[in-house]
């Protein structure tokens, strides 16, 4: 598994199993994903049990709502909206599922589902690529977003170009290392021609890029790490790289912080076998006792090792 | 954050059950299996493990999906009898599922694992290792298996909420008997069985080749065994009457199981017999399968108890845990609760009788408890 997958595979599974049992049962489940997203699948009412709730809760709704989510929701998940617009406490959205009235294809619904966070996201890439196609004149503003306590994204459409821009930190001092030099690789790694295409990339560790140097947020703290994309018009020329790119930058930081722990492990397998080799060579420069013993003749007769007088 | 449910992982010999605290079930219950590329492993054999370049070591595999790709990735399980065998290979199984299938940030959640009873410290330390050092977790308990299936067993109804009890544990690979005393466990009163689940299926998977069951293609034996023994298998109170009870009526005992091919996708047919309640019977008698280990289940847990401190004995017998996959048997409960019981009152009998009816002893009551979360009790109770 190199990449990570966009969507939520406990969540899907969760409502497939939902949507395929027979005998419907009271289903009241908390589940996760990256940054901080929560899920809650639950049956509200005891005695209606065809009715289950689905439930997020994106710690930056507030802000992704300046951006226009609840149109997206709307045009993705519409139907499935709770009829009464009701939200669980301390969740974001709820929507409501008829288990009687499913349609034909309800794993494809568990699977539209389970990028639900992937869709809630998209807000802001959707207004940049908006402000995009209106071929605009000047830049656009640079939208930001929290979208983990003291991590940052910017999103700026730009005239021929649309920037992202990850600040991120590392709460470990190890891990800022490895991911200076996974960071480091990105950028060299577009010398090869085979990945000539791919977007290009900056990475920054001191100076925050010009775009986002007025955020207040910047001016204090000097461990961020900035990483900028720069996505050309054929990064999302149709809806479907469109998708795919969107995707692939949101599940960035993940992304980078799974691989930090994946070269860590790799590591740690590299130090057990060199252990597993030096305990070896240790082992072989133990005096050999047993050669001291006796060496007998075929007569039967032995030497005895004289022991240096000397000493 | 807090706020975040803990997430619970249990790696069992022959399940690894992972999920969410305060959920009814695990989110996942998949192999503790990890595939790996063919072609990898030869050559880190020949060339030593500094050959892997790139991204070799991220092409890979974990529970179902292992062993659907079993044609391209050979597999490896990374425990064996309950202890952590292959670290490696264990921690980039912990990898895939914390990322992958629990998709969880590992910084932000609090964990716990569990551990076999006697397990030791260095395991516990090498554990806590690459939980803190690899995943960077900010807290962790690692909790003895036993002692949350102790704890799941709150939920049966006639049980009382104690941290006292016998937890008999059995999964894939290994069979525990722990007496568990307020909380602590006992560790020079555990009896080690080594009959589970494996050697349940090894067992059903030999009767069947011996009544002739040529319509079971090889590959699939081990798998279809594994499915009838979870499917109709259920513990009889005495053998001798049910063999005759299957003799006299073989049509209404004996179930046609249709499974299909894995290869062929043709579906057979096969008579499942006997091995329906001789399954179970490998606990009681254990000679069946095992040539130097004879002693049967029940005889096991009682040398268990008898053991251990004698004030908490009595604690101990009327709080007897059933957990694991192996003990899922229908009426296996009843069945030891009968056996320990008739040996409890023989050894009370016969006390009376040497000293002449002088003392009474106060009969002690004998308590079996399962329940339906059985299965994943160490995980529900964690």
């Amino acid at each position: 598994m190199i990449i990570l997958e966009p969507n939520n595979l406990a969540l899907q599974t969760c409502l497939e199993n939902c949507f395929s049992s027979v005998k419907k049962e009271v289903v009241d489940i908390t589940l996760v994903d990256f940054d901080n997203v929560l899920y809650h699948v639950s049956t509200p009412i005891l005695t209606e049990k065809n009715l289950i709730w689905v439930s997020i809760k994106v710690p930056c709704f507030k802000e992704l709502e300046r951006y226009k989510v609840q149109e997206i929701i709307q045009k993705e998940y519409g139907q499935y909206l709770h009829p009464e617009l009701k939200v669980e406490d301390d969740y974001s959205v709820t929507f409501q599922l008829d288990l009687d009235a499913l349609p034909e294809n309800s794993d494809e619904l568990a699977k539209h589902f389970s990028l639900l966070k992937r869709n809630i996201f998209l807000a802001p890439f959707v207004q940049a690529f908006n402000y995009f196609d209106t071929k605009p004149e000047q830049p656009g503003e640079v939208m930001n977003l929290s979208y983990r306590d003291g991590e940052y994204l910017y999103i700026q459409a730009m005239e021929d170009r649309i920037t992202v821009i990850f600040s991120t930190r590392f709460k470990d001092e190890m891990d800022r290392v490895f991911g200076k030099v996974f960071l480091q690789e990105f950028v060299d790694a577009r010398r090869q021609s085979l990945v000539s295409n791919a977007p290009q990339v900056l990475y920054s560790t001191k100076e925050p890029p010009l775009e986002i140097r007025n955020f207040p947020e910047q001016n204090h703290g000097q461990d961020f790490s900035h990483i900028t994309f720069i996505l050309f018009p054929r990064h999302f020329k149709d809806e479907e790289t469109k998708y795919k790119t969107v995707s692939q930058i949101q599940l960035f930081r993940n992304y980078l912080h799974y691989h930090i722990k994946c070269s860590k492990a790799y590591i740690h397998s590299r130090l057990r076998n060199r252990v597993v080799e030096f305990i070896k060579v240790l082992n072989r420069a133990k005096p050999d006792t047993s050669s001291q013993a006796e060496k007998k003749l075929a007569s039967g007769r032995f030497f005895r090792q004289q022991r240096s007088s000397l000493s | 954050m807090s706020q975040l449910a803990p997430v619970v992982i249990d790696n069992g010999t022959g399940y690894t059950k992972m999920g969410f605290a305060g959920n009814t079930d695990p989110q996942y219950t998949i192999p503790t299996v990890i595939g790996l590329p063919n072609k990898s492993a030869k050559l880190t054999s020949r060339y030593g493990i500094a050959s892997k370049r790139g991204i070799d070591d991220l092409d890979f595999y974990i529970g179902d999906e292992a062993i659907a790709n079993n044609k391209m990735y050979s597999l490896s399980y990374p425990i064996r009898h309950g202890q952590i065998d292959n670290w490696d290979h264990m921690e980039r199984f912990w990898e895939q599922s914390i990322f992958k299938y629990l998709r969880c940030e590992p910084e932000d959640h609090y964990f716990l694992l569990t551990e076999p009873p006697l397990n030791a410290p260095e395991n516990r330390e090498q554990m806590a290792e690459i939980f803190f050092e690899t995943f960077n977790i900010p807290g962790m308990y690692i909790a003895v298996q036993a002692v949350l299936a102790l704890a799941a067993s709150w939920t049966a109804k006639k049980a009382n909420q104690t941290l006292t009890g016998t937890v008999i544990d059995s999964g894939d690979g290994v069979t525990h008997i722990v007496p568990v005393a307020e909380g602590y466990v006992l560790g020079s009163s555990i009896k080690n069985i080594p009959i589970a689940g494996k050697d349940v299926t090894a067992f059903v998977q030999q009767l069947q080749r011996e009544h002739f069951e040529t319509s079971i293609p090889p590959q699939d034996s081990y798998e279809i065994a594994r499915r009838v023994k979870e499917s109709y298998s259920y513990t009889c109170q005495d053998m001798l009457s049910e063999f005759s009870k299957y003799d006299a009526d073989p049509s209404s005992n004996i179930i046609n199981h249709t499974a299909v091919d894995s290869l062929t996708q043709n579906t057979y047919n096969i008579d499942v017999g006997y091995e329906r309640f001789l399954a179970p019977e490998v606990f009681f008698n254990p000679e069946l399968v095992s040539s130097d280990f004879l002693v049967p289940l029940p005889h096991m847990v009682d040398s268990a108890i008898q053991s251990s401190p004698i004030d908490t004995r009595r604690g101990l017998y009327t709080n007897i845990v059933l957990s694991g996959g192996s003990t899922m048997f229908k009426d296996f409960g009843k069945r030891l609760q009968r056996d320990i019981k008739r040996l409890v009152d023989g050894r009370i009998a016969n006390n009376e009788s040497l000293n002449n009816g002088a003392m009474k002893a106060k009969p002690i009551d004998v308590n079996v408890i399962s329940h339906k979360k059985q299965r994943h009790a160490v995980w529900f109770g964690g």
